[in-house]
């Protein structure tokens, strides 16, 4: 017979050490249906038959956040065999009101009482005997990050489990609210069964209709409401959340002896210095420069370059050892066994080409996670976040959306995969959606192509398009926060800042490889379909009214070329309507340093500098500087690489999230060039036709939505609710 | 007086939190409520971090505004 174990607990409470401790690396990591709340199953150590449930952190069971749903959700249609219930003992009274909510599930509880290393340090005591006396349940000391008693909670939970019986709560409220309680559970019928009747007789006072319509059969409790609303002058559910805290504040006493009396904790002399209004940002400026100058410019570009001319290139050398690189091997290998022509050509310019572009940046994200892992584990990314929501709260983002676009300007794949951190969903999609507007490094060589063929490399052009990268990020977020999806006041900002600690090695590089590893899946999937396409469309075509494969320089034959003629038009109105301009764009999508490239091919030149000095007389010939400037604004702005729209459709974890994500991309790219070429041409030619026009009623559109006011706030949203009733 | 007005280090017992039921409801989770002694630890712009029940709460000026203690 296997059991099930859920973990439960308050966010920063050492949930996730005391699981990594529990499963080692028997986890499965995946996401609760419907929603981007990461959930996690594991394998006990040493118990084949136990798994163990992590559930997202949450401070209570109330309707009110969507991780307090799918918890509860889980909690009382699934039913776990036990609740192993992690309570972090520096911080035991705010945790407790998790507990008592727990406790009246009616399933078997054990308490961990986590960080006990640092009470006993700090000089506290907490008493394990009186808490499971006063809270009717078995208690373990543990410390998850030194691995104590880790093992003794888990057994006491099987054994739990293995009694079948709920913990009865031993808490007790008012007079007047037990009294209340009793009467709703006595009208309750047969379909609840009895040792669940406290937690929904709770439920049916605090008015929750999400609990409601998981209830067979409603008994009508509105006298009762109203009946103790009269007696105590409050709502019921301030009056549910004040006598569980009531019960816990009158048995703390008892059970906790505070050795320190109103000290500063070293957290807080910490956040006096970290947070205090004049250093705050400059350190995070030391910070985020660090973050930046290693895993972006310093080792991450020797990483990346490495994975992507050693290992994906021509070869690389260890300590003077010369080791070929993966296409050189495989290409005298293929050549070996006889490999047909256009095979070879798959797997090498098709698959190995195209998927080790993507693998490439695997070395960089990995440092990058490390980083990442580091400052989330530390307790600094909660901090970041309050420093910088004052800023970006302003166009609708969240302060931990810095941090993606910071990364995203190295690479945006890393930049989408980092928005991870950021807990609020609408926050997190906004970020997803406006990250890879800030030009990423491979954007760069598109710049420098432009800036020198049609501007005589003048200096404001890479400059500015980071200002239109940043225009655009704010520009969206303040248009997508008055539309109905992203509509609502943002929440105010409230969040736990955790206590700082030095995570432990173990569990950084845990993070950093979970990362990586759903990245490098991704790649193997979509990112590998893509490019194969991509290669078959440019390697194949009609030559002399004969379908052959092509070389090298027959691109203009290609069916992506054919492609190319047949979608110019689209491109028109934005003044290169050019089929070379859409093929270029379009093997963009593949990465965006090919566009470079692409331009070298279809101006008969096999191999280009990585600026494309060669075509620049070429191209300032078949294109105006405005047509030249909206091209390089669509390719700033529009659908990313593939290897980036992968992340994005991994990180919103919704097929129809992510087209809107891609859809809303690809139109405001369109939309701005629209107008960077039409009001371009019209200023310096001063050509007005249909385009101007067009583009004039863009820009006061898109003056209207910026300017328009905020719709109604409606928080609760539609999903979650449907979330709440389905099974 | 709001918890805006508060200095920094001084404890200060909370006597009613307002604002959106939502929010006021997630403050209460957190250990916000009538009665529990909080303390400011730092400030930036109106924005702090305050102490409340043994944690620390980062919270908004404008949720700061509507926590009234005495």
């Amino acid at each position: 017979m296997s059991i099930t174990i859920a973990l439960a607990g308050n966010p920063n409470s050492g949930k996730t050490t005391l699981f990594n401790a529990l499963t080692g690396s028997n986890q499965f990591v995946g996401n609760w249906p419907g929603v981007t709340v990461e959930k996690k199953e594991g394998k006990l150590k040493g118990h084949k038959d136990v798994m163990i449930m992590d559930l997202p952190g949450i401070y209570s069971l109330s309707p009110y956040t969507l991780e307090e749903v799918v918890a509860r959700n889980y909690l009382i249609s699934e039913r776990p065999d036990a609740i192993l219930n992690i309570v972090d003992g520096t911080n035991i009274e705010r945790n407790l009101y998790l507990s008592t909510q727990l406790m009246e599930l009616g399933i078997p509880v054990v308490m961990a009482v986590n960080m006990m290393d640092v009470v006993e340090k700090s000089g506290d005591k907490i008493h394990i005997g009186k808490l499971s006396q006063k809270l009717g349940c078995e208690v373990v000391e543990i410390s998850a990050l030194k691995g104590n008693g880790v093992q003794k909670a888990a057994e006491k939970a099987i054994a739990a489990a293995g009694k079948k019986e709920g913990t009865p709560p031993v808490h007790k409220f008012a007079p007047e609210v037990e009294q209340i309680l009793e009467a709703v559970e006595d009208k309750m019928d047969g379909t609840v069964p009895q040792e669940q009747k406290r937690f929904f007789a709770v439920k049916l006072l605090e008015k929750d209709d999400k609990i409601q319509s998981q209830m067979k059969h409603v008994p009508d409790v509105s006298e009762e409401i109203r009946q103790i609303e009269e007696e105590m002058d409050d709502d019921t559910e301030s009056i549910i959340t004040n006598e569980r805290y009531a019960y816990i504040g009158a048995i703390i006493g008892e059970c906790y002896k505070k050795h320190s009396k109103d000290k500063l904790t070293v957290s807080d002399k910490i956040d006096r210095i970290v947070t205090n209004r004049f250093l705050a940002l400059p350190i995070f400026a030391v910070v985020m420069l660090i973050v930046y100058s290693i895993s972006v410019t310093t080792v991450g570009t020797w990483a990346t370059d490495w994975a992507n001319d050693g290992v994906f290139g021509d070869g690389w050398s260890l300590f003077g050892l010369e080791i070929p690189g993966i296409p050189v091997l495989l290409e005298s290998a293929l050549t070996a066994v006889g490999c047909a022509a256009w095979l070879q050509g798959l797997i090498l310019d098709g698959i190995v080409a195209g998927v080790g572009a993507v693998l490439g940046f695997v070395p960089q994200m990995l440092v990058l996670f490390i980083f990442l892992a580091f400052l989330e584990s530390c307790g600094y990314m909660a901090r970041i976040a309050f420093i910088m929501d004052r800023i970006f709260r302003k166009f609708g983002l969240s302060g931990k959306s810095f941090i993606p676009m910071l990364i995203g300007s190295g690479c945006g794949v890393p930049g989408i995969m980092a928005s991870r951190t950021i807990e609020n969903d609408r926050d997190r999609k906004m970020t997803i959606m406006t990250t890879t507007f800030i030009p990423c490094g491979a954007k760069l060589p598109i710049i420098a192509l432009i800036a020198g063929a049609l501007f005589g490399g003048a200096w404001w052009v890479a400059p500015s398009a980071y200002f239109v990268g940043i225009a655009a990020i704010i520009c969206s977020g303040i248009i997508l926060k008055k539309t109905k999806m992203f509509a609502g006041d943002p929440a105010p900002f409230v969040m736990e800042l955790p206590a700082y600690h030095l995570p432990t090695v173990g569990n950084v590089l845990r993070s950093m490889w979970e990362r990586g590893w759903s990245f490098i899946k991704k790649a193997g999937t979509i990112i590998l379909l893509s490019t194969i396409f991509v290669w078959f469309t440019s390697y194949f075509g009609w030559v002399g009214g004969k379908f052959r494969m092509l070389e090298d320089m027959e691109l203009n034959h290609s069916i992506l070329a054919a492609i190319g003629n047949g979608v110019a038009w689209i491109f028109a109105p934005l003044g290169w309507g050019d089929w070379r301009s859409a093929v270029a764009a379009i093997t963009g999508l593949v990465a965006k340093e090919n566009v470079v490239g692409t331009f070298g091919i279809l101006y008969g030149f096999a191999e280009v500098a990585e600026d494309g000095t060669e075509i620049w007389g070429t191209l300032a010939g078949s294109m105006t500087a405005a047509a030249a400037y909206s091209f390089l604004v669509f390719n700033l702005l529009c659908a990313p690489c593939f290897a980036a729209m992968g992340a994005i459709k991994r990180e919103m974890n919704n097929v129809k999230w992510f087209w809107f994500a891609i859809g809303y991309q690809t139109l405001l790219a369109y939309a701005v060039s629209l107008c960077v070429y039409q009001l371009g041409n019209w200023m310096t030619a001063g050509v007005f036709g249909i385009g101007t026009a067009a583009a004039i009623l863009l820009v006061i559109g898109f003056i209207y939505l910026l300017v328009r006011p905020y719709r109604e706030s409606k928080t609760l949203d539609v999903n979650l609710k449907r979330m709440a009733n389905a099974k | 007086m709001p918890l805006t007005m508060v200095k920094a280090g001084e404890p200060n017992i909370i006597r009613k939190v307002g604002g959106k039921e939502e929010t006021r409801r997630f403050l209460e989770n957190l250990g916000f409520i009538t009665g529990s002694t909080v303390t400011v630890v730092s400030e930036i712009g109106g924005n702090m971090i305050v102490n409340v029940k043994e944690s620390r709460v980062a919270i908004g000026k404008d949720m700061a505004n509507k926590i009234m203690v005495g």
